[in-house]
């Protein structure tokens, strides 16, 4: 049992850093020399120890496309894209493991208005640009309390700044809000049936493959109703998903 | 010993009188006295004397004849007396029983210069089915050298394509002429050959045959191997009786789904002897089945139904090293036996940079040993795009081997080609074409470096964010609260601005107090009027200076001043703008004045 609780406690370790960037340069290593299994299970361990990076999730759903698991592809690489959101590298992955995909989702409308917006925009952009006019409001406030004669130049740039922090603001607050109530997931296996109801043997509706990215919407013992961005949904088993 | 070996008969015709007087030798014998009503059995007439003409066979209807031949030996003897020829005559009929239990071969006949010589007759036993024996049970083509059968380069049981004669027996009926169909094997997998022959056995002259009829072969793929156009027999010997053997048709059958599969019967029509002695006659054979089994589980990934043989797979390139703009010719090549016409070879893949066009395929099928083998082979126009070397991946095949019964996968080498810069093709060359075409797309490279930091929170969750988000609104805050607080701090009370003013009305008397004894009136009297009027300013908290003078004691109304003080304060606001108009008037009054201001403002008290 102390064994167990020790492995246990040794395999949740993190890498220290000379460590980890050891095992990063053996995996990229061993995917430039064509060995991709080697790759996978290198940058598989760093994002088990705690260590994963943007590079090494992007690396991680590299080698998985690779490997032709689309849906490992697809999930690592859309962990990645919400590391860093602004990479042309993963977009570009992230592109053709879409292309691959079995499941063309028809009539989707891109799901709720907020999706299509956080789809759209770019959280880091928005959020220095409401930081930028945010922050230049205020310093026009200051500014203007701290003169003597209060010239009102300053009040009406402070305004200004505030309103144009408007836009970006919300839209910045939209990502948040999505990013902190909407879970999604991808399929990770081949083929995962959709029932209508979640349990064992139920009938199947219709039937999900590997890389498509799914809403989750909840969750009832070992099934999670899924969402599709055209708003089909179904119950299918967790064990078939992974979250994002 | 006697029952399995050669029983001889021997009529003794030498002890007989007639025999004694003509020292003629006349016997018959068969080769076993126990045969299977299936089987041949040889009887041999041997008679020293006469011709074959005079040898009369004892036979009966419990036997059939199924051929029969003649041999005339001559030998030299040189005796005690004269020397002479002696002539002997060699009587040969190949028989079958008719039917069971114990038979009896009648004594055979000898008619030489009117006399009769008869043998004595064999006792056989005959039993149901084949017994087999020394009697030749198979088809066998006779031997050129007799004695040495087998004899290595001269097989016996072959035909001239190599394909085995198959094992026949002679229908009771029709023993003369008969179609005989045949297959190789009685069960096989799907997708594994069998092979289908048909063959005319005949013993009679054949003119032609005039139609032949195949049954339906319903779920099976079917390859001609030989089909005849002319009749060309070769001699065999079936059941010890010779026949020509005419190959009618010769098919590979390739099962497509597990199974019993029926054979129906083949028909032809025939026709025997010459011109117009000839007449037609139409035979069957007798139907087939071929026991289908299914494959085994556990086929590995990307076998389809149909890959079932023996495979060896190739890929070939004519050049290794090619100028951009260059195509270089890549050969998937497919070789081995079995059903090649329904095989799909794996497609060859490459990188993006070479341009793999549409294959054209080429078949070239032919039999051996009745076996369809050949190869398929899919040439591929490679275009490269670029520079570099490139690799072009092991193909693979899986097949199922039905030799073996288990399954296996071919592959292919991998080719590595490399493309140099140069002049290239003429279409490259020309100058209206890129030479080295550095498309986009495929996967982007790994990042070669990272922090390898712990996977963090968002960054909006974070310190730093909110810290740089809320420092310019907090700073803005806070200066707006110290400059409330210092405002407030600095608003003064109305009892403290009512003081002030009552100050400031005072310090104005003070100075009229100063100016009453002056000859400038006007100042004092202006000092008189504005320390008035600011101690009431003070004390209504409004501005009072610049009303007219009834708006003012509207003003001194609505504060609830009464009438007394405000006809005091009348007369001292009369009595200060009449002193200020008219400077020459005395400093008698400006005590009254003075007073009446002080005592206006005490009253208020």
């Amino acid at each position: 049992m102390i064994a167990l609780l020790v492995m246990s406690l040794l395999g949740q370790s993190y890498y220290s850093p000379e460590e980890a960037r050891g095992v990063f340069q053996q995996a990229a290593m061993a995917y430039a020399q064509g060995d991709l299994d080697a790759a996978a299970t290198g940058f598989q361990k760093l994002i088990d120890h705690g260590s994963g990076s943007a590079e090494v999730l992007y690396n991680r759903g590299t080698v998985a496309l690779a490997q032709g698991q689309l849906g490992q592809a697809v999930l690592f690489l859309e962990r990645a894209r919400r590391a860093d959101p602004s990479s042309e590298d993963i977009e570009a992955n992230l592109a053709v493991a879409r292309s691959r995909q079995l499941d063309q989702v028809v009539g989707q409308g891109g799901g709720t208005f907020l999706q299509r917006l956080v789809e759209g925009s770019s959280a880091t952009a928005l959020g220095w640009t409401f930081a930028a006019l945010w922050t230049a409001g205020f310093l026009a406030l200051i500014a203007r309390r701290l003169m003597r004669h209060r010239p009102a130049l300053l009040g009406w740039v402070a305004l200004g700044c505030f309103a144009f922090a408007l836009v970006p603001g919300a839209a910045f607050a939209a990502h948040v809000f999505v990013r902190e109530t909407y879970r999604e997931a991808v399929v990770l296996d081949a083929s995962v049936p959709a029932q209508e109801v979640p349990s064992v043997g139920a009938r199947a509706a219709f039937e999900i493959h590997a890389g498509l990215k799914v809403r989750v919407l909840a969750e009832n013992g070992a099934f999670w109703r899924i969402r599709l961005p055209n708003g089909l949904e179904g119950w299918v088993p967790a064990s078939g998903l992974g979250g994002i | 010993m006697r029952r399995i070996g050669r029983a001889l008969t021997v009529g003794l015709v030498l002890l007989s009188p007639v025999a004694l007087a003509a020292e003629v030798e006349f016997s018959q014998s068969v080769d076993r006295t126990e045969v299977g009503d299936q089987d041949t059995f040889r009887l041999t007439i041997v008679a020293s004397a006469g011709g074959a003409d005079d040898i009369r066979p004892g036979l009966n209807d419990d036997f059939e004849v199924l051929s029969r031949s003649t041999s005339t030996q001559m030998s030299f003897s040189m005796g005690s007396g004269s020397p002479g020829m002696r002539r002997t005559t060699r009587y040969t009929l190949v028989l079958r029983a008719n039917k069971t239990g114990k038979l009896t071969l009648p004594p055979a006949e000898l008619r030489v210069n009117g006399k009769v010589y008869k043998t004595q007759p064999i006792e056989l036993t005959v039993k149901p089915g084949r017994l087999g024996g020394s009697a030749p049970s198979q088809a066998q083509r006779p031997s050129r050298f007799p004695g040495f059968p087998g004899f290595p380069g001269f097989p016996d049981d072959e035909e001239g394509g190599g394909f085995p004669f198959p094992d026949m027996d002679i229908p009771r009926n029709d023993s003369d002429l008969f179609l005989q169909a045949a297959l190789d094997k009685e069960e096989v997998f799907v997708g594994e050959q069998a092979t289908f022959s048909v063959y005319l056995m005949s013993r009679v002259d054949l003119t032609s045959v005039d139609q032949l009829t195949l049954p339906k072969l319903d779920g099976v793929w079917t390859e001609e191997l030989d089909s005849p156009t002319q009749l060309a027999g070769e001699q065999r010997i079936i059941d010890g009786v010779l026949y020509r053997a005419y190959l009618l048709k010769r098919r590979a059958l390739f099962p497509m789904k597990p199974g019993t599969l029926d054979i129906g019967r083949v028909e032809a029509d025939v026709t025997t002897g010459f011109l117009f002695a000839g007449h037609r006659i139409h035979r069957k054979s007798r139907p087939l089945t071929l026991h289908v089994k299914a494959l085994p589980e556990g086929a590995p990934p990307g076998f389809a139904p149909s890959n079932v043989g023996r495979w060896t797979l190739s890929v070939e390139s004519e050049e290794t090293t090619v100028k951009l703009g260059e195509p270089a010719t890549v050969r998937v090549t497919l070789e081995g036996a079995g059903n090649l016409r329904n095989i799909t070879l794996p497609r060859l893949t490459g990188p993006e940079p070479l341009k793999i066009y549409d294959p054209t395929p080429s078949d070239k099928i032919g039999t051996s040993r009745g076996r369809v083998e050949g190869r398929r082979t899919t040439e591929y126009l490679v275009m490269p795009q670029q520079t570099g070397t490139f690799t072009l991946p092991t193909l693979s095949f899986p097949y199922f081997d039905p030799k073996r019964g288990e399954y296996d996968i071919a592959q292919s080498e991998p080719i590595t080609l490399t493309v140099e810069p140069g002049s290239g093709a003429v279409a490259a060359d020309d100058g209206s074409h890129p030479k080295n075409v550095l498309s986009g797309g495929g996967l982007r490279p790994l990042r070669d470096r990272s922090d390898v930091e712990r996977a963090g929170k968002p960054w909006w969750r974070t310190v730093p964010f909110w810290v740089v988000t809320a420092l310019p609104a907090a700073t803005w805050l806070a200066l707006a609260l110290v400059g409330l607080m210092r405002k407030r701090l600095a608003e003064e009370s109305p009892e403290e601005a009512q003081r002030k003013k009552t100050r400031a009305a005072r310090a104005r008397l003070s100075e009229a107090h100063k100016l009453k004894d002056s000859q400038d009136g006007a100042a004092f009297y202006g000092e008189v009027e504005k320390g008035l009027l600011a101690y009431f300013e003070g004390n209504f908290g409004r501005p009072l200076r610049g009303l007219r003078r009834d708006a003012l004691m509207d003003v001194f109304v609505q504060q609830g001043i009464s009438a007394d003080r405000r006809a005091r304060i009348a007369r001292v606001l009369d009595a200060c703008e009449v002193g200020r108009f008219a400077p020459g008037s005395s400093t008698a009054g400006r005590d009254q004045i003075l007073q009446d201001a002080v005592d206006a403002m005490e009253e208020s008290r």
